[in-house]
């Protein structure tokens, strides 16, 4: 689960960590409040608060909204009102969030504060070495290019969330970043408190981009971005509650609520059910090179209610995109006969208007192709996944 | 010979009274896994499916010397059990469970770091040794004893090659599920270790998924054997290009970005054989054999 900037900020600052004086704001007029409320002469940034990375570079869709990008430095306070009315209402298009862009439904206004230099800092997991990994890096370009084509550039130091950060490693830092002297103790507060909140609140990664240095030598957080591990929110009530629903693709948000998966490619006509990641995707690769391409798979896991099942079934049947759907079950866990009725109460609910093709393996196959062949629906059973594919295209070219 | 597994293995269910436990075991039983006790707090001295239950593992451990543990607990108590697991010094522990927070994986593999103990999983269909024993949820009925090893990342593809292993007429001599999830307990190289070991295979097959570099540290170990069993491999997702909407973003950043791609070039370079499809397993299975 990721979260706003607004409120990544506000709980790295709990931690400790410094941020520029901010508040978040609805309407233009709450924006010209904020501003006052936060400094008597600015100057001032607006920020659209979307969760997406590059939105300085990104542009807005509606002529309205003028050509500036999604963060905008302001000195007048008179200028707040009129651009934040521009900003407020309109959608947002970065290289992060696809064609389409994302609302702007609301917007952080900050002090703007002046830095001589900025960093990259992030703490990730690290799922080789069982630790998680701060890293940093003084260039500007955006980090996973930088990962990949300059490693060189990256520092990488193993943690452990359960220890301070050590004095060797501070002074690596240090040094590979060319910090003054005078912002050791910061640095160390910062990385504490990076991993402190990293651990409390059960993170997933942890990024500061940028990390300013005033000319005074302290660290600042311009920038702040937190995901969280979705297994974990039992048990962080306060975390929850911070899910913007808005943020996520319909059926994805639907999917997620049964405890499924959902996935959507770019490009492609047929949707997937099947009951793991890999499966889909082993999936995708038969049918590489062929007319018909994935458009989207839902993964239903080991779910064992039918209700939910049927649920799941709907969210792809009832996809525009999808012309013909495969349903592709490896039993284990999930036994296949709930997920056969599950076709059939969700093909009562919304119908079945396009070619299906069914293949079931493992745990109580037989029970669940007889209720399909039982059912009358024109459901066609697959013995294996070659000729799921095969079928299912054969289907889609006779429909079409 | 088997590896990890046998139907001399005496096993114990952690978590053996759950709704969802007690439809596996049962299945377990009659397909002829010895199990021998199962745990659940508060239990004890019961019996349930004609198993004796224990409160506690080293208290079932002590009285039925039991070595392997399947896991049936949910995700939040994964963490316990497996400590339990650890201070028994059972030998192979299975956590089927999906959902399992990272954090409590990392603190997980540090309490293994220096133990007796060889996690399975979590998020894994678990281990089979053909018409022997399983430690799991596999569907039997798929199952034939052979020659073939199989150690997968992915659980759904795991059974997709037993499968293509049967195409090839050559069945399976041990099935192991390494997990879906971000961090596994055990990754592919001390496996392949059993399995060059192990008389009765004759070959493995090797998946892998996207995200981390597992596949990339068996590529190194095979390349340092002489004269190996042959290994045939296939990555899930060939034909994606990895990004932060598939994958874990801290993996790009940490290792920069990997391909399915760049995993088959390190795979082939190690002299594995690497299928871009699923479905030819079997027949470069056949090749090595017929």
């Amino acid at each position: 689960m990721n979260i706003h900037e607004y409120q990544a900020k506000n709980i790295l600052s709990g931690y400790g960590i410094l941020i520029p004086k901010g508040r978040i704001a609805y309407t233009a007029g709450e924006a010209k409040r904020a501003a006052e409320n936060i400094s008597a002469h600015g100057p001032w940034v607006l920020k659209a608060q979307i969760q997406s990375g590059a939105r300085e570079s990104g542009h807005f869709l509606e002529k309205r909204a003028g050509a500036k990008g999604g963060i905008r430095r302001i000195k007048g306070r008179l200028d707040i009102l009129e651009e934040a009315d521009k900003m407020l209402g309109a959608t947002l298009v970065t290289a992060q969030t696809g064609a389409k862009g994302k609302f702007v439904s609301k917007i952080y206004v900050e002090e703007y504060v002046k830095t001589i230099r900025k960093f990259y800092v992030g703490l990730v997991v690290n799922r080789m070495e069982s630790c998680v990994t701060l890293l940093l890096s003084d260039s500007e370009d955006n980090i996973m290019e930088t990962a990949a084509k300059f490693p060189q550039k990256i520092l990488r130091v193993n943690l452990s969330l359960d220890e301070k950060i050590k004095p060797e490693a501070l002074e690596k830092i240090m040094h590979f970043l060319d910090l003054p002297e005078k912002s050791q103790t910061e640095l160390q507060n910062l990385i504490n408190g990076m991993c402190q909140a990293f651990k409390d609140l059960d993170a997933l990664m942890i990024e500061i981009n940028p990390l300013g240095l005033t000319s005074s030598g302290a660290l600042i957080a311009l920038d702040a971005k937190i995901s969280f591990d979705d297994n974990a929110l039992y048990r962080q009530p306060k975390i929850v509650p911070l899910h913007d629903d808005y943020e996520e693709d319909v059926r994805a948000l639907q999917a997620s609520k049964y405890g499924f998966v959902y996935h959507d490619f770019e490009n492609g006509s047929i949707g997937c059910i099947v009951n793991g990641d890999g499966l889909a995707l082993s999936v995708r690769d038969l049918l590489y090179g062929k007319p018909e391409q994935m458009a989207c798979f839902l993964n239903v896991k080991g779910g064992v209610d039918k209700d939910k099942i049927s649920a799941g079934i709907k969210i792809i049947m009832t996809n525009p995109r999808v012309e013909g759907i495969l349903i592709n079950i490896l039993g284990g866990f999930l036994r296949c006969n709930l997920v056969a009725e599950g076709i059939l109460s969700a093909a009562a609910e919304v119908g079945l208007n396009v070619p299906m093709v069914v293949r079931f393996e493992g745990t109580n196959k037989d029970e669940a192709e007889d209720i399909l062949a039982k059912s009358g629906l024109p459901v066609l059973i697959a013995k294996d996944m070659e000729q799921s594919v095969s079928k299912l295209l054969k289907a889609m070219e006779e429909a079409a | 010979m088997s590896v990890l597994l046998n139907k001399n293995t005496k096993v114990l269910v952690q978590g053996i009274t759950g709704r969802q436990a007690s439809f596996h075991v049962k299945r377990l039983l009659a397909n002829g896994t010895q199990i021998v006790a199962g745990v659940s707090p508060n239990r004890g001295g019961e019996n349930y499916l004609n198993v004796p239950v224990f409160n506690t593992v080293s208290e079932a451990v002590r009285q039925t010397k039991a070595t392997a543990s399947v896991m049936f607990v949910p995700a939040a108590s994964v963490k316990d059990a497996l400590k339990e697991a650890v201070e028994a010094e059972l030998e192979t522990v299975v956590a089927i469970a999906a959902g399992v927070p990272i954090r409590d994986m990392l603190e997980i593999k540090n309490i293994l770091k220096n133990s007796k103990t060889m996690l399975i999983g979590p998020n894994t269909p678990g281990i089979i040794t053909p018409s022997e024993a399983c430690l799991g949820i596999f569907p039997e009925n798929i199952h034939q004893k052979g020659c073939v090893g199989i150690i997968s990342r992915s659980s759904t593809l795991t059974y997709e090659a037993v499968l293509e292993t049967n195409r090839a007429g050559l069945g399976q001599s041990t099935v192991i599920g390494l997990g879906d999830d971000m961090i596994l307990g055990t990754g592919f190289v001390e496996l392949m270790r059993r399995f060059e070991a192990d008389d009765k295979t004759k070959a493995v097959v090797l998946i892998g998924t996207l995200g981390g570099t597992y596949e990339e540290e068996a590529a190194a170990y095979y390349a340092s054997l002489k004269n190996p069993k042959p290994i045939i491999s296939y990555i899930a997702g060939s034909t994606l290009s990895f990004n932060d909407k598939m994958g874990y973003a801290g993996d790009i950043i940490t290792q920069g970005s990997r391909t399915a791609e760049d995993k088959e070039s390190v795979m082939r370079a190690a002299n594995m054989k690497v299928v871009r499809q699923i479905n030819e397993i079997h027949t470069c299975l056949k090749d090595l054999f017929l």
